[in-house]
Formats: structure tokens, sequence, C-alpha cells
């Protein structure tokens, strides 16, 4: 006869601090995507060829996740809104995967092409977005980590330093109010 | 550089492929027992009139003759390149006839959208368009067989459909594991009837999958694999299948050709010359074979200007193209050139056998459409895999050097 007590639920760990550094960048980006709306033009025109309502969640499956809504001109960061299908969706499929994305060990197009992701949706519009991710993301990080998340660095110029500073302070801003 | 690049191993990939392949003489005799194995006796035919005009389903309903299978409906009115409007009509009549399978006899345009039919039908929808995109589905499919009738598409082994919308002049893309036929079947017979310029741009349609998954970044030693049996396949065939179609043993070499270059794109994906081609192919109507022949050899030389590592791989395929022991004396760096002169002699030997277009202009596509055609080519789904990022600028110089 075996014993009973052996045979307990294993619980594996919450990875806590992972989740909470993910939902942080996911914040960043989120915000990013919204400065890089209204200060760079090349993003305004992308995003204005979306349709006229279009709602992008960027999501860790069970995990944190960001949601960016566009209606008419108008491009809003709005948080995690999990319980809202929308209508494209770029899912990692396991925190692991996002933190390290997160934290600049698998460049977006390497999370492409080992599959760590799935798109849900239209696969234009995700090409359109990651575009859009790019260029925030090269407003929030300098250029010497670039090169770990985008194929190709923007060369840096004063207008994106000035963006940059744009999309911190709004960021900081956001977060603190 | 005077050592060849080593081949190098992908950090991690995946692989998947769950088609049952059957090839070879009188395989359609099988497919009684593949639907009875399948759970199924009331499939419905999905065809186009060049197909069923070419006495092709005729073979296919006698190779029921003698089983309990009872066709539900044949629908013979698929339009090239697919439509939306096609699908939702043929599942109405799926539903009215009470079929439990689906059968499609055709090339890429009838095999995408009985795809696209499976779709309406297994979600129980009335619309595919709340379907477009990746990952959508979530329901078991109905059992799915399908014959192909050309050998370029390899659609019978992919996780994708491509479906025109009309109203919308798009070409729309479907994946997702589930879209996969459970059985491909592939017999001489089916394929001997194409015409000749058919023949040619669905074969250059198969080695542009096959070069591309080999020089793709999701690229992998499985999907390799595949891809250089596609393409020796491709090389030793492609000609003789143009001018010789009654040869049923080049048929079936190059069905198979068509196949294995599917299993391996539809893992390792297609980059610039596809993305490229389906925008040509939605906004002009060129078909996809022909835009893909036309745009291949430009597509590499793009790459070869962007990538030194691309410009390798290109290279390493030249073994595939001449005799082990002239691809010996060729000096490293002048492989990569002489792969795209190989392509280019299979396209030009091509167009004096059956006038296979080998400029946009002769595809009958004008100068002020490019700009369009480069707009579109950047949301289309193959641009993520291409191994170096593509600009408007650059897709636009790839066109127009084709045009
Ligand atoms: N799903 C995928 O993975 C995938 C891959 C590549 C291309 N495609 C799609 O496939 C389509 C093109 O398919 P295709 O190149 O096979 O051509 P097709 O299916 O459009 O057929 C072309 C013509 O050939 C005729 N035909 C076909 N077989 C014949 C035969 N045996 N005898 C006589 N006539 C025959 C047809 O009636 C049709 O008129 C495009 O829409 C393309 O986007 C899909
Ligand atoms: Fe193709």
């Amino acid at each position: 006869m075996g014993n009973a007590t052996i045979y307990r639920e294993i619980e594996p760990s919450e990875k806590w601090l992972k989740t909470q550094i993910t939902r942080l960048c996911l914040y960043f980006l989120g915000m990013g995507i919204e400065t890089a709306y209204k200060n760079v033009p090349e993003v305004k025109k992308e995003m204005d060829s979306l349709p006229d309502t279009f709602s992008f969640c960027f999501t860790v499956l069970n995990g944190p996740s960001m949601m960016i809504l566009k209606n008419g001109n108008r491009v809003k960061y709005v948080g995690e809104k999990e319980s809202y299908h929308a209508d494209l969706e770029l899912v990692l499929k396991n925190i692991e995967f996002a933190y390290l994305m997160m934290t600049g060990r698998i460049s977006t197009p390497d999370a492409i092409y080992h599959n760590r992701q799935f798109v849900r949706g239209n696969l234009g519009h995700m090409m359109l977005m990651i575009r859009v991710m790019n260029a925030a993301q090269a407003l929030l990080f300098p250029n010497l980590l670039l090169r770990f998340y985008i194929k190709k660095v923007p060369r840096l110029t004063m207008r994106t330093m000035i963006n940059r500073a744009k999309a911190y302070t709004n960021a900081t801003i956001g977060f603190f109010a | 550089m005077n050592t060849q690049q080593k081949e190098s191993c992908p950090k991690y990939f995946e692989f998947f492929n769950s088609v049952k392949i059957i090839s070879g003489y009188k395989a359609l005799g099988n497919i009684s027992s593949e639907l009875d194995l399948l759970g199924a006796k009331r499939p419905i035919i999905i065809t186009d009139k060049g197909v069923s005009k070419a006495g092709l389903i005729d073979h296919v309903v006698d190779s029921f003759g003698g089983t309990p299978v009872t066709i539900g409906a044949l629908y013979d009115d698929t339009p090239i390149d697919s439509s939306n409007v096609a699908v939702n009509e043929i599942a109405g009549i799926y539903r009215q006839q009470e079929c439990d399978s689906i059968i499609a006899v055709g090339g890429g345009s009838v095999i995408d959208t009985a795809k696209g039919v499976n779709i309406v039908i297994s979600e129980e929808t009335d619309d595919l368009m709340k379907f477009t995109g990746n990952n959508r589905l979530s329901k078991p499919m109905k059992p799915f067989i399908v014959i192909p009738t050309t050998a370029g598409t390899g659609s019978e082994v992919t996780m994708a459909a491509v479906i025109a919308n009309p109203a919308q002049n798009v070409k729309m893309q479907f994946t997702s594991p589930l879209i996969l036929p459970k059985v491909a079947v592939l017999d001489p017979v089916m394929t001997m009837s194409m015409p000749a310029k058919i023949t040619a741009a669905t074969a250059m349609d198969a080695l542009t999958h096959a070069v591309e998954a080999y020089i793709g970044p999701q690229k992998n030693p499985v999907s390799d694999a595949f891809a250089f049996s596609a393409i020796e396949l491709i090389k030793d065939n492609i000609i003789s299948a143009t001018k010789n179609g009654g040869d049923k043993d080049v048929r079936l070499a190059m069905a198979n050709a068509s196949l294995l270059a599917g299993v391996s794109f539809s893992n390792s994906m297609v980059g610039i010359v596809h993305a490229l081609a389906h925008a040509t192919g939605g906004l002009c109507h060129v078909p996809h074979g022909v835009a893909n022949a036309i745009l291949l050899p430009h597509g590499l030389e793009f790459y070869i200007r962007k990538s030194p590592e691309t410009a390798g791989r290109i290279g390493k395929l030249l073994r595939f193209f001449i005799a082990p022991e002239d691809y010996a004396k060729v000096p490293i760096h002048e492989r990569t050139k002489s792969t795209i002169t190989a392509i280019r002699d299979i396209n030009s030997n091509l167009n004096q056998l059956c006038g296979l277009p080998l400029t946009l202009t002769q595809a009958g596509v004008t100068k002020d459409k490019l700009e369009s055609i480069a707009k579109a080519a950047l949301n289309d789904g193959a641009i993520a895999f291409c191994p170096v990022e593509v600009s408007y600028e650059e897709a636009l110089e790839v066109l127009q050097a084709a045009y």
C-alpha cells in the first residue's frame, strides 16, 4: 500500500518577478505607441491606414497584456483589458518568452521564427503593428540595446532624441498619475 | 572567402505535417477506403470548369464504383484564385445535400476554396470573413481529401489558404494547423491534361516555394530536406513536363516535387517573392505561378545585395542545377550568381516552349500599378519571413527590375 501523502499536488512557481517586469515593459510599450502616434509622422501614417475602429492586444497567454484602441484619429493605450476580444492579438506562448523578449534576449523577429508567439487576426495588420512597435521601441531604448530587439536599427537623430524624451515623460506621468 | 558557408543549425525550430500522402499509379483507387477510415461516405466534390472539362472528375467518380460512397454534390464553378462568395455558396450546398466530407479536385484555387468551405462548415458559421488571419479556428474539421491537378501550390499539404475577396480586391490569408487536409492523393492521370503554360507556371511556383523555404529565416534541417528533394525533382523534370505532358513518370515526379516543396514552405514559410506575387495577383490578376516565375530571380538578386549569409545559401543551391563536376569548378564567390543564371535559363527555356512571360510587362502589369503592388506586399504575411527587412522603396525597386 502506498502512502497517500506522497501524492501531493505540485504548484509550479508563480514567476511573480518576471510577470511584473513584463507588465512594466508592456506598459512602456503601450505608452510608447501612443506617443509615437502623436509625434512620429510615419507611425501616424501607418496607423491611420488601419480601420477606423481597431483594437490591438499584445498579451502573454494567461499573463499580463496591453491593449491599444484606435478610434478615428485617436490612438490610446488603455492598459490591461483581458476579457475583451481584440481585432488583432499577438500572443506570446509563455511568460518566460515574454520576459526574455522584454529584456532583449529574444528579438521580435526571433520570437516569430521560433514560434514563441502566435497571431490571431489579419496578418497584414500584424505586419503594420510590428513596424509601429519597432518605431515605439526605437523611441524607448538606446540604440545600443536596440540591436537585440529589431532587425534594422534606425540612425539616431535629434528628432528621435526629443521624441524619446517625450515618450519617457508621458510614460512616467502616466505611471504615477 | 574561399570555403563554402557552413550549414548552420537553428537554435530552435518546430516542424509539423499530419497529412497522409498517397502517391503514384492508381492512387485514386484508395480514396474510398480512406473515406471509410474517416467515417464518411457522402462527400461533396469541389472543382472548377477547366478540371471538369478535362474529364478528370470522371476518374474520381469512377474510383467509387462498387463502394458504399455516394457523391452528395458536385460543384464545378470555383473561380480562379477562389473567392469568399463561392466558399459561402458551396457551404450552403454542402448543408442542403447533407454531405459529410469534402473532396477537392483541382489546382490551388480549388483546394483553397475547399479549405474555406471546411472552415465555414466546421465553425458552423455563415461567413468566411470572420475567420481571416492566423489561428482563428478552434473546432475539429470535417474529413477532407485533396487530389491536386496542378503541380505547383503544394496546397494539399499546407496550413494556409489564400482566398480572394473580389469586392475588396484583396487576397485574404487563412492559416491554422486545423486547415491541413487528412489525405493528399497524387495520381499521374490527374495532372496529365494540364496545358503546357499552366504546367510551366505552376512548376515555377513549386520551385519558388522550395528556394524561398531554404533561404528563409525559419528554415530548419527537416524543412531543408524537403526543399532539397523538391528542387532536385523540379530541375530534372520541369522542362520535360512542359514539353512532353503525356509522360506519366515525369508528371508524377512533378506532383511529388510540388508536395515536397509544400511541406517545406508550410513550415519554413516564403519571403519577398511570394509577398510581391500575392500582391501582383491580387491587384493585377497575374496567375500566381507566372508572378513567381518572373519575380524569383529579382527577389534573389535583392537578397544578395542585402545579406551575405543569404547570398551564400543561394550559392549552395547551385549544386542542384548543374552537374557535380561542373559545380566543383565554379568558384565559391560565383556560385550565387550562377544559381540565379540557372533559374533564368529555366525561365527562358519555358518562355520559348510555351510563352511563359519573363517580365511584368509581358504579364500585362501596367507601370502605374507598381506602387500599389509594393504597398500591398508590405502588408503580406510573407514579409515577416524575409531574411532581411524590406522597405517600400526596396519592394518597388524589385518590381521595377522585373517590369
Ligand atoms: N494554400 C497554399 O499554400 C497556396 C500556395 C501557393 C498558391 N496558392 C494559391 O493557389 C492558386 C493558384 O493555383 P494553381 O496555380 O494550382 O492554379 P489554379 O488552381 O488557379 O488553376 C489554373 C487553371 O488550370 C486549370 N487546370 C488545373 N488543373 C488542370 C488539369 N489537370 N488539366 C487541365 N486544366 C487544369 C484550372 O481549371 C484553371 O483554369 C492561387 O490563388 C494561389 O494564391 C495557395
Ligand atoms: Fe506559391
